[in-house]
């Protein structure tokens, strides 16, 4: 950006005069690299807006928001996760399981002393070449780099070290630490044929893009208290979460006494007998601890004394006997000798391990864990008194979002210990062995193991499979394959939220909209239907953050004056004015001042001595100042305001335009600070600057950010109906438009690309800031807001056929076509067969008409027009491919081989438009194809506008038909004024105008949510270039050159083409294929399958009494079958004989359908006897 | 010239089926340098130049129709 400083003029320049200005500056400026395509947001010049330009400050901080995205938001949360569990995490992992060791030679060790991810290589010969994410697309390769580590082991008498051992390959994060792409200009990015607007946060295994969703949780070591009235049962439950375990215990109510549960004691253990166990054995202080002075809470507790009384436990010895008993055997595991243990250790090791596993028991001190089941009680005891005391699941500041880091890091343990106990496995066996050849060298075993963590990875990313068998845990669908559809779609992808709720329960708790989503959560971009309220997508500005160290926080709260929650008594515990000081959910000090505590805490945060999103907040309801540094809570920046002053002045904003700050300085300084949906309730939060009052303590950077990426693109949001918002984020990731800036060098399976995109005339900040208006997928039409036709109703559209000839809605479909020449066992391959020829009339040798568009090479032409049945890939496959060695006198001639050509499958042609040739991972040789056609719109083809307004095609009208203003313009489209008063989409009609005041002032105009261009100044352009304020224009009809008897709204809208389109979908059938098995006509377009006549139809023929209509539909255009039917035993024979009676008396022909014939032979075959009784229904007797 | 067939890396010394009519060496683009390489049947696929093991085929020479609609 620094020679761009010296370009600009020095003097302030009128608004007008700036736009040109700036584009002059721009030629004259040298050649410079954009590191980042978001710089030119924070450039000298930006929309017309000039350094020296007065700023603002209530109007101009959301500039902060690009440097916000520049560093954070978005899919920087992915790959921040990715790139805390390459540095930090594996580092941990390995760490925790450094020693392998042998049961057979207590001598041998095996250590881990580092681990390191290298950077991206390919596999090949040329071992150490870095490899391209594009060429890993391409070739289906896994984008992956080697996992280094050091050892140290013995081998005979020395200890031996050795670094950089290549264990296994990870998958590798596009544009994460490890990924080539980071860091990289955009001209680099060119080089390495990638789009630098790709978002990134991906990975490629097996050349498909998958993505790890972001899984929501409920938040892991913590207390909720929920209350079922229905059972009369509160219970305060704690999913303890460690390396090792994973467990819930439960504190909850019965009857009004208090018991704890958990799955490792078969029975409810009463609480007072587990405190007993864990050494609190005085009565008194069990109250004090649980109840503290209050007599209220007292009294409700005191009656759980009753009950250990009754059971004689006095003192931790028997309370241990009395739980030791009822703890369930653990599985004695192989090789261990088993003793058998007294109850009491049984149920001291299962209080210290398993119950509340979270919390640690340093050399049998119970009394941290023994505090922590008290407070459980006494939430419990709360919630009894108070029922409005007990924790929403569903409030944000209850989950947590697990995103691809910490999945990895699951799957990378799990693979890791298996890897080092297959090591040990072998190891053991090698050194039973009495005599060894040689010396035992365990670094072979070391190399041996490697495919086991890298497939490990491979198939749990490609499949999205998390099986771990030490959590039991059994996820699917954690992966998706990332859709391109449009740039939208993938960035969609991105932000999306997964929950964990069984979809099929209707409770609607977790799906509806909770308050504490603002600002964190988009409130539009939501599917309909079954998966409505669960899969969420993030908000524009937030951030997910990764786990911190707890140490540290605890040394600092020590520091702050808090008192260490193990050397006070339950008397000063709740002493009225004492708060208990929690990090992550455990309480760890006491402090009498906590506004103070509060207050300077957060003051070391903003000056940076701690890390910026470890949050801190008071809860008032049970005394408690919460601190958290764990990983996955959903954080948003906001601007400080001290004395009902923000604390960002327009000095600082013009250092961050003038490239002199950057967002993290705003941080350090104290001005901008990370707030977590819990510290959010505790702050008092301004929308805009004139609402600060004397208790403000932050203000909003944007408003607008509440929404996402998504509903980012919709302009005028806030005019709108909130549904048509929620439809618009679902279609407009069905918008066909530009993909990427490579998408002509990929290969996809699928892709819409459209041919003219244009960005919108109406913007948004958002679209800008995920340059949507560089990768935009919609045209703006020129809409008359009209009848037309008859051919308009039922929110069809009109086209203009001039339009669509110009260009309109035209879009390019490619599509994948792949084969491998496989290599088989026997040493045989698949080859690539020669074009088959026939003499034509002429007598010249010519191709086969299959074989037309096929070259030499065995390989369509690229460039040739393929139709349906046409050979694209001539391959061939060898007969024998059996591994078996075959036989001196067999007949088969070792290089036999049969046709197995790839033909063009659809009914409408296409062009062949690239050809790919290479080898795979496995050195086969790996063929795709991509064809291309172009499609202009057809009836049918679907649109829609940008407020969940979608309309089909209903009629392509001649332009000269087309109603034209006064400027002889014609509309491109014609759409139905209908679709307005139920939609109620107020924000299309001021895109209109605001598009149609930015087309005559030539500038696009903004329609960003909470604030956009006004009407009122669109009016007054509108005006000043002679049109209505009202956008409406006279209109003369082009069919009978009356002018219209109504002003007609008329101007640009953006509309986007939906992938939708009537080629792909049309379909008839009179007769075809069947179903081998029922012999009934199949099912599906693919399949040339009939149209069903399903249940519904058929109750309204037998309503009506078609019956004989009935007939033929079910019957004998379907699957009618003859059968020979015995009257006498009512069982099928054939050819006119019954088998079972042995005689063909009674044997007659029936018609019924396959499918009823094949039922009871299944049923047959269950042992289920079905006879078929024949009856007279019109009796000859009468 | 069933020499010329030789399949590529492991399999080894198969022969390759009946002989072709024309032994045509086509020639593709190297995805990586551009440079026109000429690959036989069953040889590997690589770019003769910079070792790059994606290769395009090259556009047609025929003659090829649009409609322009």
């Amino acid at each position: 950006m620094p020679p761009k400083r010296s370009a600009a003029p020095p003097k302030p320049v009128k608004p007008s005069a700036t736009a040109t200005a700036s584009v002059s500056a721009e030629e004259q400026k040298p050649a410079k690299k954009p590191a980042d395509s978001f710089d030119e947001l924070l450039e000298t010049y930006y929309k017309g807006k000039h350094l020296t330009d007065p700023i603002n400050t209530a109007e101009d901080k959301w500039t902060l928001l690009p440097a916000f995205l520049k560093v954070k938001g978005l899919v920087k949360q992915h790959i921040d996760s990715y790139n805390y569990f390459v540095n930090v995490e594996l580092k941990k992992i390995v760490k925790a399981n450094e020693r392998v060791v042998s049961d057979v030679d207590p001598q041998f060790f095996l250590r881990y002393t580092d681990i390191r991810v290298g950077m991206p290589r390919r596999m090949d010969i040329e071992f150490d070449a870095p490899i391209t994410p594009n060429e890993c697309r391409l070739r289906d390769l896994t984008y992956s780099a080697p996992i280094y580590v050091d050892v140290e082991y013995v081998r005979g008498k020395q200890i031996i070290r050795q670094s950089g051992m290549n264990i296994g390959r990870l998958p590798v994060m596009l544009r994460s630490s490890r990924c080539v792409l980071t860091g990289k200009d955009e001209m680099e990015m060119a080089k390495l044929n990638e789009c630098p607007l790709d978002p990134g946060g991906y990975f490629i295994v097996n050349g498909t893009e998958k993505v790890i969703l972001v899984q929501e949780q409920l938040s892991k070591n913590r207390i909720i208290i929920e209350s079922e009235p229905k059972k009369d049962i509160i219970q305060a439950s704690v999913t303890s979460s460690t390396h090792e375990r994973k467990s819930k215990t439960y504190v909850l109510t019965k009857k009004g006494m208090i018991y704890l549960r958990h799955n490792s004691i078969t029975e409810d253990i009463p609480i007072v007998v587990a405190l007993k166990a864990m050494g609190i054995q005085s009565d008194h202080e069990i109250l004090l601890l649980v109840a503290g002075t209050d007599m209220v809470y007292q009294d409700t507790f005191s009656i759980n004394f009753e009950e250990c009384s009754k059971l004689k436990i006095f003192t931790q010895k028997q309370a241990l006997e009395y739980i030791g008993t009822r703890v369930k055997k653990m599985m004695p595991r192989p090789g261990m000798l088993q003793q058998k243990r007294p109850p009491e250790r049984e149920a001291l090791e299962a209080l210290a391990t398993v119950v509340l596993a979270h919390i640690n028991v340093d050399n049998l001190n119970f009394r941290p864990k023994a505090l922590y089941m008290a407070f459980m009680a006494r939430r419990v005891i709360q919630a009894m008194v108070n029922p409005a005391l007990v924790d929403d699941r569903d409030y944000v500041g209850n989950k947590r979002l697990e995103l691809a880091g910490q999945l990895l890091s699951l799957l990378f343990e799990d693979l890791f210990k298996k890897f080092n106990s297959d090591m040990k496995m072998s190891i053991d066996k090698t050194l039973k062995k009495p005599s060894r050849t040689s010396e035992f060298d365990a670094l072979p075993l070391l190399q041996n193991g490697a495919g086991l963590i890298t497939q490990g990875m491979n198939r749990a990313i490609s499949t999205g499979n998390w099986s771990l068998k030490r959590f039991k845990m059994e996820r699917a669908g954690v992966t998706h394959v990332l859709s391109r559809l449009s740039y939208i779609s993938a960035l969609g992808m991105m932000t999306r939220i997964s929950s964990q709720f069984e979809k099929t329960r209707k409770v609607s708790g977790p799906r509806a909209l909770q308050p504490s989503q603002f600002g964190m959560l988009c409130p539009s971009d939501t599917p309909e239907g079954e998966a409505c309220g669960l899969v969420k997508n993030l908000a524009l500005m937030t951030h997910i953050t990764t786990d911190d160290e707890e140490e540290p926080i605890k040394q600092l709260m020590f520091a702050l004056g808090a008192e260490d929650i193990t050397l006070v008594s339950g008397y000063e515990l709740y002493v009225p004015g004492s708060y208990i000081i929690f990090i992550n959910g455990t309480c760890y000090g006491l402090t009498r001042y906590p506004k103070r505590f509060l207050e300077t805490f957060r003051k070391l945060r903003r000056s940076g001595k701690i890390s910026e999103f470890i949050s801190i907040y008071i809860n008032n309801h049970h005394n408690g100042v919460h601190i958290a540094t764990d990983g996955g809570r959903i954080c948003r920046p906001l601007i400080i305001v001290e004395n009902k002053r923000p604390k960002v002045t327009s000095r600082h904003l013009k250092s961050l335009a003038a490239g002199r700050m950057t967002f993290e300085d705003f941080l350090k300084r104290g001005l901008v600070e990370y707030v977590d949906c819990n510290e959010e309730n505790d702050s008092h939060i301004a929308i805009y600057e004139h609402e600060i009052g004397d208790t403000t303590t932050h203000i909003e950077i944007e408003p607008f950010t509440i929404l996402g990426a998504v509903a980012g693109l919709i302009p005028y949001p806030h005019h709108n109906q909130s549904p048509r918002n929620t439809y618009q984020c679902a279609m407009g990731k069905q918008a066909i438009g530009a993909i990427a800036y490579n998408q002509f060098l990929r290969i996809d399976t699928l892709l819409y690309l459209m041919v003219y995109p244009q960005q919108p005339m109406v913007k948004t900040r958002t679209i800008e800031l995920i340059q949507y208006d560089k990768l935009p997928a919609g045209q703006s039409a020129i809409v008359a807001v009209m009848s037309y036709s008859g051919y308009d109703i039922e929110d069809a559209l009109v086209l203009n056929k001039g339009s669509v000839d110009r260009g309109f809605g035209r879009c390019q479909v490619f599509k994948k076509y792949v084969t491998t020449l496989r290599k088989y066992q026997n040493g045989a391959a698949d080859r690539i067969g020669d074009i088959k020829r026939t003499v034509d009339a002429s007598g010249a040798s010519v191709p086969i008409g299959k074989h037309l568009a096929l070259e030499a090479d065995g390989l369509a032409a690229v460039g040739e027009k393929i139709e349906n049945e046409q050979v694209y890939i001539n391959k061939q496959v060898p007969v024998n491919t059996a591994d078996t060695p075959q036989l001196l006198n067999e007949t088969r001639a070792p290089d036999e081989y049969k046709d197995a050509p790839m033909k063009y499958k659809l009914m409408d042609p296409a062009y062949i438009d690239k050809i790919m040739i290479s080898t795979a991972e496995n050195e086969q040789t790996l063929i795709k194809v991509l064809t291309r056609q172009t499609r202009r719109p057809e009836l049918g083809d679907k649109f829609s506008s940008r407020h969940g307004q979608k309309g089909v095609t209903g009629i392509i009208a001649q332009q000269e038909d087309m109603p034209f203003n006064d400027l002889g313009i014609t509309p491109d489209v014609i759409m139905n004024p209908h679709g307005f008063p139920s939609r109620m989409t107020v924000g299309k009609m001021i895109e209109l105008l605001a598009g149609k005041a930015g087309l005559l002032s030539g500038k696009l105009q903004y329609g960003t949510a909470f604030g956009g261009s006004k009407v009122d100044d669109m009016a007054k352009i509108l005006v000043d270039n002679g049109f209505s304020y009202s956008g409406k224009d006279f209109v003369t009809s082009g069919i009978t050159g009356e002018s219209l008897e109504a002003y007609i709204f008329f101007g640009p809208i953006y509309y986007q083409k939906l992938k939708h389109m009537v080629q792909d979908k049309m379909h008839s059938r009179s007769r075809g294929p069947r179903a081998v098995l029922t012999r009934q006509p199949t099912e599906g377009r693919s399949k040339m399958g009939g149209l069903r006549l399903g249940e519904m139809e058929r109750d309204c023929l037998i309503a009506y009494g078609a019956s004989q209509l009935l007939l033929e539909r079910l019957m004998l255009s379907s699957d009618v079958h003859e059968v020979d039917l015995c009257e006498q035993c009512g069982l099928m024979g054939y050819s006119n004989w019954c088998t079972t009676c042995q005689s063909s008396k009674a044997v007659t022909k029936m018609k019924i359908p396959y499918a009823a014939k094949l039922l009871i032979q299944e049923l047959l075959s269950m042992n289920v006897l079905c006879r078929i009784k024949l009856k007279d229904k019109f009796p000859s007797s009468i | 010239m069933s020499s010329e067939y030789t399949n590529a890396g492991t399999v080894g010394d198969r022969s390759y089926g009946q002989p072709q009519q024309q032994s045509a060496t086509m020639h593709y683009l190297c995805a990586e340098c551009g440079v026109k390489v000429g690959i036989n049947k069953g040889e590997p696929i690589r770019c003769k130049e910079c070792g790059h093991r994606i290769l395009y085929k090259q556009r047609t020479r025929r003659m090829v129709q649009f409609e322009a609609r």
